[in-house]
């Protein structure tokens, strides 16, 4: 069936926060949902341009916090400066192959793909595509989801630092990297909630 | 279906009630694993940072420091110190705690792990029973630790020397102990010291133990000589304090009590057995006393019998007569030596030995110092006499000593050469030296004529005198033998000549090394 | 009402035609499988709030208690999870202090509390007028408590620095575990779908 019967099709609004189903107020008003008050949108307002906004913003980031060092390691010996990819290695190179993958995946991978997929995601909108939009619905969710877990490296070095402070010894502080990489996390993250995908099947049923 | 409901129900309540009695228990165990919390004060607070300084007792972490402060007048630094429960027991009103940071003394280099490791606060418990919650911390880490098991001692000293708290203690030259603390006397008369000597070593120190200053580097240089005594390296840059028994037996019971101990400036002056009797005499001297100093010995030939205690200038005011009398303290007890005679009536010793010719010397004790010591000796050539008794003091005669006597024959020399016609020799040696140059010259003045008339008759002269020559050898020659009478004449001459020469050449030799010798001519022998 | 047995799909925008569910069921869209609501047990709302309780302090003991404890050459050092926002706020990295401190203590914090003041206000049957913005609340939050992300980045940092000193776990770290675990549990069960539908009732 082409023409699948869709909320907006017919007139009626979803609440996003209470999911209440309501009929759509006349075109120039603004609807609030009955339950809970919030305004409701038939789609997220702006979402494309949203999106776009985010996913540059950090993927301008992307870069400074990769080669901005994210942790010095002061010590009696000299400062040591690591980036997410050389912490990597590290933990490569000192036998934790898991850590190292485990790193590796949730700090250069995730952020990677998750910048990539939405981009493509919001291109495919953009380009008016109709190729498997249940994959890229799919691929929206599980975006949506993971993307918390690049957060990870973050954390890492939020212990370190908080428990490696024996000032002759060893200490660690946080570089410059550390503050790029959350906002990396963040932007995508707020790129994902702005994209709506219901954009994606609003393209299938507009085929002549 | 509803058992089964509630059931689950029953069993996700629990949960909550789990996390509640967790999350108490724990809140409660925390509250009760707290340990009590006191606050030192302190002079500054370096190396105290709050939540991480720990407080160590015998290197077992026993709390933290939680907070630091200003103390009321801003003078001070108040730490307060949460301990953990176990040290309920050891705080005491004499409890000390100190900071531990890295310390180098003249004695000890401590604390270096704190380099690394940040400043912790040590503590010592103290014995008292009356407990405390406020302390005032030390400056500086105690030397002894209340704990350490030994015994604290008394000294008297006329001064500190270069001793000061922490100057180790020595016993046959190992470290038994340090200086604890010192304090001058309440009528500045001296100085109280307070060592601590470490157990087992303490039962050393008997009842008649003998201490001294053996700071530095003991160098005396007097009239028995120069002596070097050290007792390490540590007590020449710090000082230190040394101990010995005399006649040590190991039977002797180590000392009980809290007796104060004198603490004598040099090892000589400390092992010096006490004197039962002492005598003082004067003497009187003729000559200069100087290089003799209040202290010098008393020598009866080599033995040490007593010292000099005083040395005065005597001007009779009618007749202008200065004399210097010198007063000596004697211990006839030394003269007799170990003999068990009954100990005689005073001066009764001495009286005998000066009629029997004993007189007192003065006689240079060291090259190098010049100092003098007075000597006690047998003169059997000196003049009759007894032991005086003179404006209440007695005297002991005294005889010049041999430097005077040098001297004396010195100047008697002296005036012998004075007598010898030494003038008259003089100019005799002038007139032949004067003929002697009357001849070289005129043996000068032929030669330049030789040389004059050689030159224009250069080659003949030479000639006529190869031929003289010529006819010399052979008229010497014709003169035949070695033992020709002018050939001996001129070697018998020649023999005289270089005698003459020799001899003169000594006596210029000899008077360029003795240059006194005009004057005292060889005495060399003779002042033996 | 026909709306009312009706759902709209908030990801392809489909109208789903509301079917009921058995027991622990869960309905998905039938164009793009997204999740449309489902069936929880009738005393789901007692469960959520049990968990929530316990997490509630459970949250507290991870706070409060250390999170694991360094020893390197005689040095120890400790840290609570408020000491380590604390140490990222002293080196200066405001923003990333401030994100920590927001995705590991207020959000799961805030969603918690919400949890339970809803599910109370439920049992009361009182009107409980702050509830619906706290039903708002743990809408709009749900993406940003990141507890279970932090519990795998001491995990990380734990085997990182074991090579280099002597490691040992704090109290906080088990308590972390468990609270992840309870966090999950709580969401698991915590229907919100139900929620809204019984304050309408009591409205």
């Amino acid at each position: 069936m082409s023409t699948a019967p869709t909320a907006v099709g017919l007139g009626l609004l979803a609440c996003e926060v209470c999911r209440l189903v309501s009929r759509a107020p006349p075109p120039g008003n603004d609807a609030h949902c009955p339950r809970c008050g919030v305004t409701l949108h038939a789609r997220k307002p702006a979402s494309l341009a949203r999106t776009w906004a985010f996913l540059i913003a950090s993927m301008i980031l992307y870069a400074p916090a990769n080669f901005l060092p994210i942790m010095d390691t002061s010590s009696l010996f000299g400062t040591q400066s690591d980036t997410i990819l050389s912490g990597v290695a590290f933990l490569w190179t000192s036998g934790s192959w898991v850590l190292a993958a485990l790193v590796f995946f949730a700090s250069i991978m995730v952020p990677l793909t998750k910048v990539i997929a939405l981009a493509v995601l919001a291109a495919s909108v953009q380009m008016r595509a109709t190729w498997h939009p249940r994959t890229r619905t799919r691929l929206y969710r599980l975006i949506a989801s993971a993307g918390r877990w690049s957060m990870l490296d973050i954390y890492v070095v939020t212990i370190l630092v908080a428990l490696v402070q024996i000032s002759t010894l060893a200490s660690i502080h946080v570089g410059p990297g550390a503050a790029a990489f959350g906002a990396v996390v963040v932007l995508t993250m707020f790129a994902a909630e702005s994209f709506d995908p219901r954009l994606i099947w609003d393209i299938l049923g507009e085929e002549p | 279906m509803t058992p089964h409901r509630r059931w689950s129900l029953q069993l996700v309540w629990l949960i909550p009630i789990v996390a509640a009695l967790t999350g108490g228990w724990l809140a409660v165990k925390a509250v009760l694993d707290r340990g009590p919390t006191i606050t030192i004060s302190f002079s500054t607070a370096e190396g105290l940072e709050p939540e991480k300084t720990r407080v160590k007792y015998h290197s077992v972490d026993i709390g933290r420091v939680t907070g630091v402060a200003f103390s009321e007048d801003r003078k001070s630094v108040v730490a307060s110190v949460e301990l953990s429960m176990q040290t309920e027991a050891f705080l005491v009103a004499d409890t000390r705690f100190w900071v531990v940071r890295p310390r180098l003394t003249g004695t000890q280099i401590s604390g270096l792990g704190t380099l690394l490791s940040g400043a912790y606060i040590g503590m010592d418990v103290g014995s008292s029973t009356e407990s405390r919650r406020k302390f005032a911390g030390l400056d500086v880490p105690p030397i002894v630790t209340v704990d350490l098991p030994g015994r604290h001692f008394r000294l008297h000293a006329d001064d500190l020397g270069s001793l000061d708290v922490g100057s180790p203690v020595y016993f046959r030259r190992v470290q038994v102990g340090s200086v604890v603390a010192y304090e001058l006397d309440k009528d500045g008369a001296g100085v109280q010291l307070r060592i601590f000597i470490n157990a087992p070593n303490d039962r050393h120190v008997k009842a008649d133990t003998r201490f001294w200053n053996a700071s530095g580097v003991d160098l005396s240089l007097d009239a028995s000589g120069i002596r070097l005594n050290t007792e390490s390296i540590a007590s020449m840059l710090v000082g230190g304090v040394a101990f010995q028994t005399p006649g040590e037996s190991a039977q002797t019971p180590p000392v009980q009590g809290n007796p104060n101990f004198t603490l004598y400036p040099d090892r000589g002056k400390a092992m010096r057995l006490p004197d039962a009797a002492e005598e003082t005499y004067q003497l009187i001297f003729d000559e200069s006393v100087r290089g003799l100093s209040v202290g010098a010995p008393v020598d009866f030939r080599g033995v040490v019998v007593g010292e000099v205690a005083a040395i005065d200038v005597d001007v009779d005011s009618t007749s202008g007569d200065t004399r210097i009398p010198v007063e000596v303290r004697l211990y006839p007890d030394r003269l007799r030596g170990k003999s068990k005679q009954a100990a005689a009536a005073n001066g009764v010793l001495v009286g005998k030995l000066v009629a029997n010719g004993m007189r007192a010397q003065l006689r240079s004790g060291s090259l190098l110092t010049g100092q003098l010591f007075v000597a006690l000796d047998f003169f059997p050539d000196s003049p009759k006499a007894s032991v005086l008794n003179r404006g209440g003091r007695v005297e002991i005669p005294t005889r010049a000593s041999s430097l005077l006597e040098l001297q004396r024959t010195l100047s008697r020399l002296a005036n012998k050469l004075d007598k010898l016609p030494i003038e008259a020799t003089a100019s005799d040696l002038r007139k032949s030296l004067k003929a002697f140059e009357s001849t070289l010259s005129a043996t000068e003045r032929a030669v330049t004529r030789i040389d004059k008339d050689l030159t224009p008759q250069a080659a003949r002269t030479l000639a006529d005198l190869s031929h003289a020559l010529t006819k010399v050898e052979q008229g010497l020659d014709g003169l035949a033998g070695d033992n020709a009478p002018i050939q001996t004449d001129v070697r018998e001459t020649l023999r005289e000549i270089s005698r003459a020469a020799e001899a003169l050449r000594n006596l210029a030799d000899f008077l360029e090394r003795n240059p006194g010798a005009i004057l005292r001519g060889r005495v060399e022998e003779h002042a033996q | 009402m026909s709306a009312s047995a009706l759902t709209v799909c908030l990801e392809c925008d489909l109208l789903n035609r509301q079917v009921p569910l058995p027991q622990g069921g869960e309905a998905r869209c039938s164009r793009c499988g997204s999740h449309l609501y489902r069936r929880s047990s009738p005393d789901a709302n007692d469960r959520s709030l049990a968990l929530a309780l316990a997490a509630c302090m459970l949250l507290v003991v991870a706070n409060v208690f250390p999170i694991m404890g360094l020893e390197v050459q005689g040095v120890r050092s400790s840290t609570t999870l408020l000491d380590a926002v604390r140490s990222l706020w002293n080196d200066k990295a405001y923003g990333v202090a401030a994100l920590v401190f927001l995705t590991t203590i207020i959000v799961p914090a805030a969603e918690l509390i919400a949890i339970v003041w809803v599910l109370i206000s439920l049992r009361r049957g009182a009107r409980g007028q702050g509830a619906v913005p706290m039903l708002h609340f743990i809408e709009r939050v749900k993406a940003w408590g990141m507890v279970e992300v932090f519990v795998l980045g001491v995990l990380v940092s734990l085997v990182k620095l074991t090579h280099i000193a002597i490691v040992e776990p704090g109290l906080a770290l088990f308590s972390f575990g468990a609270l992840m675990m309870l966090i999950a549990a709580t969401a698991a069960s915590f229907d919100a779908d139900r929620a809204w539908t019984q304050l309408e009732e009591l409205r």
